[in-house]
Parts: structure tokens; sequence; C-alpha cells
């Protein structure tokens, strides 16, 4: 009861008309913020669904919360939970109009289980099996079941594919003329070619109203750096690829994901200046991208190059899998505690352009906050609680 | 003939993993120094050392404490945790084929299936495993003969610490049965072998009492009558008179489900839901496979440890520690964390590795102390149970003077997600070496195995800023100004098609 005083003492310097009441307090053994501060015993008070205040001293007071450790809600920008086989529209094999929002199921139950292994953001986007599939948004993994109340950046990248996936499944036409379902690309190499194709067009629709087609202005939009290009590119001749389409149109940004070997050519990476999110680690290092292969010091060579780095776990909410053990895993390839800790929720929220609203325990950021059982991402520590906009969501036995 | 330095290095790093470090095998004693040691029954000590001689613990204690043998080839160093090597309670891993497709095969042996070079020992060294109970599959009524062995050797031979050991019994169905023909395939399996065993004596009644007769008519003694077998023993039940049969006049096929009934075998018996413990438990007391048999439990069975718990019997569990159970109406799931729900009933358990790297046991053990268990609870479920319910207890598991010396050499705490093995040390040889581990030197650290050339990345070319080459037969346009100029530093177009020729 004390500090809930002090703390709307210490939100007083706020306008106190418009500062709404503090409505949660919860103390830690230590409050990772993930900007690089560590606050060894620390309390955070939430008001209106917002962070309201981060203050020294953590021993909570009687009746408030504690638990060993806080660190903000963990970021995934790739889940890959989609719904399924028409989650893509296979009418063309670029489609960068389409909003992949719109067609999520939000009573799956992997929400839930993403929400409670502590992932409380997420990109999605549809599916790679398109070149060009559409346009992704950033949503909240819980809250009421509307996408329009989960989104908190709609359409903020153009999601695109290099490799075996967007090229899988297709037949040539000269195979079974007849067939609606013949088109390209059938390979790599038809991958690239309709990549660029697309962006060549893009250029033309720009100058040329006769040239416009459906969906240009989203390729437009990231020609002009409105958004990144959000492309998945695992192998290393994939990323190779990207990033000399990145060069070649002057895309200014462009996100690599499931770039598993994107450290065997640094210095390509590093001159194209793309960003990378990693897949899950796999115990014998063939990820589920392309079988490519990711040593687990992947994330932490990338850093060196000074690269920005997220992890993924695709979606695993399994305790061995899922996006804190991801981090773990990144930390048993050399990263430290505090770099893992930003590969999952800072540098995300970066890279989707939603950093103001999430990513650090910042006040002023939504209140999406992990509670652990003891030292975050260590094999012996689980998530006890999950806040997201403030209201505890998920809290274990 | 000049040897160059990369074959040295090669030939070198070959001997080391073939012979495992020849030069700490040759030597009888070895001293491990550690920072830290783990014990399981005492408080940890701090700058310890352990002192092996003949593959034994000979000594252990405080460095300053202990007398060091002066001959002793001398391994680790204070920044290292000595640890008992984890003990893998129950796998069908290493084998080339896990089940085989007759019912009762008990005259079978894993010895002829177990393939020293699999993956899954190379990754048991790696992840600290020292002990392993190799048997047979799940999918079976009686199984093969199983085996215990070491993840270190070229031959089974070698590797095998206790051969010809336990027996799998399943009550859970195999594929294609129902779980009322299973319980009659095992009930014939072992009504067979009553039967057998009964009309063996019958006969040998029979021929008795024709002998005597016989002698009673001719007026003579009879000869000696020395019962050529030994009596049947056995909790559940026996067959009066088998001393009179030699024991070599049983089938040998049946000679082992003998060996079972009369209590000289091990058994794991296999549950693969609530509904089979209950079966599996009076199964085993009617043949008598009690005092010597361990539950194999499915996730799901936590909600049988009430009649666990009264059978006295211990169990290994599944690997997926934490169950899950859906309500089909509400859909609503509801999670059980499995060694919880023994280590507070006190049954004894064992934990199994989901798979040998990052399911290994280390972390399955991680997994118990983030719900809720203690560290004692969890170490203990990978080391001495496991080492209790194979019945080498007095063997391995833990660190003490006498015991065998699986010892591992850590980087850190055996629970952290950071530590690495960094020296595995079986029966007092160093087995496995960080060092010497280019595998994993691969995976962890991203180096290339001997042999793979690194990616050529020294050369870049700059690829061209131009696009013109995607005026192919759909778009014969020639490009605009303008579409190449964002970018700074335009290169000529005539370089554009290089990076795809790469």
């Amino acid at each position: 009861m004390l500090l809930p005083i002090l703390l709307s003492f210490l939100i007083s310097e706020a306008p106190a008309e418009t500062a709404p009441p503090v409505k949660l307090v919860i103390s830690a053994d230590a409050v990772y913020s993930a900007d690089g501060n560590l606050l060894e015993g620390g309390t955070v008070a939430i008001a209106g669904g917002k962070i309201a205040a981060v203050v020294p001293g953590g021993d909570g007071g009687e009746g408030a919360l504690h638990v060993a450790a806080i660190t903000p809600g963990l970021i995934d920008l790739s889940p890959r939970i989609h719904t399924g086989d028409y989650s893509v529209e296979e009418a063309s094999e670029v489609r960068p109009g389409d909003l992949a929002a719109g067609s999520l199921d939000l009573f799956d139950k992997r929400w839930e289980r993403l929400l409670e292994s502590g992932v409380t953001t997420v990109m999605v986007g549809p599916a790679y099996e398109n070149v060009i599939g559409g346009l992704s948004s950033v949503i909240k993994t819980g809250g009421k079941k509307r996408i329009e109340a989960r989104t908190i950046a709609e359409g903020n990248a153009l999601i695109g594919a290099f490799g075996g996936q967007a090229a899988r499944g297709n037949s040539p036409v000269f195979g079974r003329p007849t067939t609606f379902f013949a088109r390209r690309p059938t390979t790599r190499m038809g991958t690239e070619w309709a990549h660029r194709k697309a962006f060549y067009d893009t250029l033309a629709a720009m100058r040329d109203e006769e040239r416009q087609f459906e969906g240009w202005e989203a390729m437009a939009s990231v020609i002009e750096g409105e958004r990144p290009f959000f492309v998945q590119a695992g192998a290393t001749q994939d990323i190779r690829t990207a990033c000399y389409l990145k060069e070649e149109f002057g895309l200014p940004s462009m996100v690599l994901d499931g770039a598993a070997e994107a450290t065997r050519e640094p210095e390509i990476l590093k001159r194209a200046g793309a960003a990378v999110v990693l897949p899950p680690h796999a115990a014998q290092g063939r990820t589920a991208v392309d079988n490519a292969f990711m040593p687990w010091n992947t994330a932490d060579e990338l850093l060196e190059l000074g690269v920005p780095v997220a992890l993924s776990a695709h979606g695993s909410a399994s305790a061995n899998a899922n996006l804190g053990m991801q981090a773990g895993y990144a930390m048993r390839g050399g990263l430290e505690l505090d770099e893992a800790l930003r590969a999952v929720t800072l540098t995300p929220a970066e890279l989707a352009g939603v950093a103001d609203r999430v990513g650090t325990i910042e006040v002023g950021k939504d209140a999406d906050l992990v509670l652990w059982s003891g030292t975050p991402f260590a094999a012996t520590s689980r998530v006890i609680g999950v806040v997201l906009d403030g209201e505890v969501v998920f809290s274990a036995k | 003939m000049r040897l160059t330095k990369t074959q040295l290095i090669l030939s070198g790093a070959f001997c080391a993993s073939l012979f495992a470090a020849p030069a700490d095998a040759l030597s009888d004693k070895l001293v491990i120094e550690a920072g830290h040691i783990i014990l399981h029954d005492a408080e940890d000590i701090e700058d310890g050392v352990i002192v092996v001689e003949n593959g034994r613990i000979a000594a252990i204690g405080k460095a300053d404490e202990v007398e060091l043998p002066w001959d002793a080839v001398v391994v680790g160093g204070p920044d290292y945790t000595a640890a008992p090597g984890f003990v893998e309670a129950l796998t069908s891993r290493g084998m080339d084929r896990a089940n085989e497709n007759l019912d009762v095969v008990p005259f079978l042996n894993v010895r002829d299936s177990i393939d020293p070079v699999n993956f899954y020992f190379e990754d048991a060294k790696r992840w600290g495993i020292t002990t392993i109970n190799v048997q047979q599959g799940t999918n079976t009524v009686v199984s093969g003969n199983g085996r215990i062995v070491k993840p270190t050797g070229v031959t089974v031979e070698e590797m095998t610490v206790r051969p010809n050991y336990g027996y799998m019994i399943a009550i859970d169905p195999k594929s294609g049965k129902s779980r009322a023909t299973q319980r009659q395939a095992l009930r014939n399996a072992f009504g067979d072998l009553r039967r057998e065993l009964e009309d063996l004596v019958g006969t040998k009644r029979d021929e008795a009492d024709t002998a005597r007769r016989e002698a009673l008519a001719q007026g003579r003694d009879q000869d000696d009558q020395k019962s050529p077998g030994r009596a049947m023993t056995g909790s559940g039940w026996t067959v009066e008179g088998l001393e009179l049969v030699d024991r070599s006049e049983i089938d040998e096929k049946l000679r082992p489900l003998l060996s079972m009934v009369e209590g000289r075998a091990y058994t794991f018996i296999y549950c693969g839901a609530p509904m089979d413990v209950q079966p599996a438990i009076d199964f085993a007391r009617d043949n008598g496979l009690a005092e010597r048999a361990t539950l194999v439990l499915d996730d799901s069975c936590w909600k049988a440890a009430d009649a666990i718990k009264a059978s006295g019997m211990s169990v290994i569990l599944d690997s997926d520690l934490m169950h899950v159970e859906t309500d089909p109406v509400t859909e609503e799931e509801t999670e059980t964390f499995v060694p919880k729900v023994f280590a507070d009933k006190g049954i004894p358990f064992a934990l199994q590795s989901a798979n040998s790297s990052t399911n290994s046991l280390w972390f399955q053990a991680a997994v118990c102390v983030a719900n809720g268990m203690t560290r004692d609870q969890a170490l203990a479920a990978v080391t001495t149970s496991p080492a209790m319910i194979i019945g080498l207890e007095k063997e391995v598991g833990k660190l003490a003077p006498g015991m065998a010396a699986n010892v591992l050499l850590l980087s850190g705490d055996p629970l952290d997600i950071t530590t690495k093995v960094h020296k595995a040390i079986i029966d007092g040889a160093v087995i496995y070496d960080h060092t010497q581990d280019t595998r994993n030197r691969h995976l962890l650290e991203g180096e290339a195995p001997r042999g793979a050339t690194a990616a050529e990345t020294e050369e870049v070319e700059e690829p061209s800023k131009t696009d013109d080459d995607a005026d192919d037969e759909e778009t014969g346009d020639e490009p605009a100004e303008g579409e190449s100029g964002d970018e700074p530093g335009d290169e000529p177009g005539d370089e554009h098609q290089e990076h795809e020729e790469k």
C-alpha cells in the first residue's frame, strides 16, 4: 500500500488531471528494461495500459506482486501462424497489395500459447509461398478477439520470399497446359526473376500511369523507403541474391527473415546494410528454412559485424523451443544476456517500426511485461506471468 | 617421408577420436582438479580433487586434504565444475531398428542391433551421458534382451557395462493390436511357459515312476535319485517339482521368461495410458516380476500416481515433461508438470532425454527446476535415481570413493544453458574432449569442418545498380532515367550480370 502512494507521487509530475490512476504495481529482484539498463531491485507501475513509472527499490511493499525478474514482452517477427493453405493468394506470384492480417484466426489456440510463453507482439504476414506475398501487420498476441483491436501497425512491411519455398509446388506450363495451377517460378532463378520484374514494373508504374498494376503503390513505398522489404532468404545464395536486389533497386530498408547462413558472406551482408531475423536454433544446425545451416554463434557474429539481429521461434511455445529459449540458445552461442534480450525485444520492435510502442520498459510505452521465476532465458527459469496492455493475462499456478 | 603439418594434425585428431586420449588411458591413475565438485549426499566441494585409480574413484576431497599420487595424469583446473556423468535410464536409440516384428522375443538380444558408431552415442558423450540402458522399443509384447552400455568403444563388447540386461514388456498395445489382444498375448506368453514347465515336470514324474516300478519289479535298489535341476523360486507363481528337470531341457525361447518369473531379470513395463498402470502392476505382481520391474510411463500416466505409490514400484518418465490435456468442449488446456507429481508423492523416478542434443538430460533436469522442483531432486532424476533403477547405484550416478570414475568436467553449472562439457571421463579414461570435437565446433562456433573450404568472401563484385536485364520478353522497354537515381556510385551497366554467375 505504501508504494502506490509513493508512485502516485512520482507520476504526479505529469499533469494531474490527465494522468490515469496507477492500476498495477510489480516489483522484481531485477528489471531488465532492454534499453541497456538493468535495475537490480526495481518496481514498475502501470497506469492506463502504459508504463507509468520505473523506480529503484524492489521490495514492492505489502500486497504488491513480486517476482524474480521482469523483461519487456517478447517480440517475434516471424511467428508463422498462418491460416493454412488459404493464407496465400494463388492467382499470381506477386500480390503486393494483399493485407494478410485480415485472414488470421484469432481463436487459434496457438496465440494463447504464444502469449503464455512471453511473446506479446508479433508481425504477421502472408506465408512465404508467393514471391511477393503482400503486406504484414504488427499485432498483439492477446486482448480482444478482433484484429483491429490487436493491431498496432497495419501494413508495416512488404513481404517477399527468395529460395525454395516460393518456387515449391509450382509446375511449368508445358507439363499440364490445361491446369490452373501451372505457373512460375519453379526454381530459385525464377523466383529472383519474378522479384526483379516486379520492381522493374514498379519503376515503370511510378513514372507512367498507364503501366500501374494492382498493388504497385505497396511496391513503390518500399522503393521510396516508407516501409521495409521483409524477405525470407535462408541459404547463402538467397541472402546474396536478396542483398544484390536491395542494391540494384536501391531499397533503403531490407530485413532478411530466416537468414540462417547470414554469416557466410559477411561483406555482402554488411555492404548491403540488411538486418536479419534468425530462424530457431536446430539441434544439428539444419534449420527449417531451405535446410540452411545455422551455427549457434550466428547471432553473436552478426552483432560483431554490426548487423541488427532479431531472433524468432517460428511460433513455437514449447519449453525447449520458445522465443525465450531461442535467446538462451543464442547465449550458448556467445551472446550476453542483454544482447539476447535486445534481440527478442527492442531490435525486432525497431525492425517492425513499432519501437515507439513496445520493446522496452520505459515510461509511456505499452505495459507489456514478462514476469520470470528466475534469470530470463535460463533453462531453470520459466515465464510465470505476462502483462499485456497493463492487464495480467497469464499467471502460472 | 615428410608429413605436412595438416597431415600430422589430422592423424593426431584421428587417433584421439578413435582411442580416446591414449595418454590418459594408459595411465591407471588420474587426478581430476575442479574449482567445484558436485556431490549429491553432501556439501559440494570447493577447490577439490578426485583421485582415480584403475578406473574407480579412489579419493575425493579438498585439494589440500587429499594425497595425490605422484605419477598420475592431471586434468581439469580451478575453472571447471566436476559432476557425475548423467545416466540415461532407458533408450532405444543407438539401435539399428528399435522394434522386432514378432510379439514375444526374449531370446533376441539388442547386442546384435547396437551400432557403436551411431550418432546418438557421439552426441551422448558431448552432452555428458556416460551410462545408457539400451532396450528394445515399446512396440512389442515381450522384447529382446537389453544391455547397459557406455557411449565409447568401437565394438558392442567394448561399450558394454552390463550384458544381457533387462527386457521391455508392453501393456500398451503394439501397433495393429487392441488392448485386449495385447494383454491376451502377454497372458499367453507366460501361460505357455507355465504349461510347458508343468508338462516337463509331468513327464519327468512319469519317467521316475516307471523307473521306480521297474527297479521294484526287478528287486534292485533304485538308482541314486538326485534331482538334476533346482526348484523354481518366484513370488508370483511356481511349478512344483521343477527340480526334476534339468534347466537345459527347457526350451531356450522360454528360459528368459522363467528368469523373469523367478525374479532374476530386470523388466521395464510400458504403460501408454493411465488405464494401463494398474494392469501393469497386477501383471508384474502375479508373475513375480514386481521386485525388479520398473514402470515406463507415458506423460498422461501421472493420473495413476496413487496406484504406483501403493505398488512401491519406481518409474521412468516420458521425455515430454509437461502433460497437456485439452477439454473436448471448452478446448481449455490444463498443464501438469509430470515429474513434480512423482516427486511430491515420493515415488522414485528417472527422466529420459527427448533427443540427445537440445533436450538432453541436463536440459530435462533444468526444466524440472524451472517448474518448481528443487535442484537436488532434478539432478537426482538424471543421476542417482536412474542408477538405482538399473541396479547400478553402487557403480554410477554419483562421485564417491569406490564408484566408477564417470566424471564430467564442465565449464560451469550443469543446469546452465551456456555450460559445455569440457571433458568427459568414463572409467577413468578421458573419452571426450571439447577441443577435439570438430562437429560441435562447427555447430556452436561455425567453424568449418575439416575438408570444407570457407566461403570465398574476400573479393566481392559490386553489382550493377542498373536493371536493364529485366527487359526480357515481357518488358521490352528501355529503363527510364530515375530508376537507378536513388543509389550513389553507379557502376557501368556491363558488369551487372556478374553477380548472377557467382
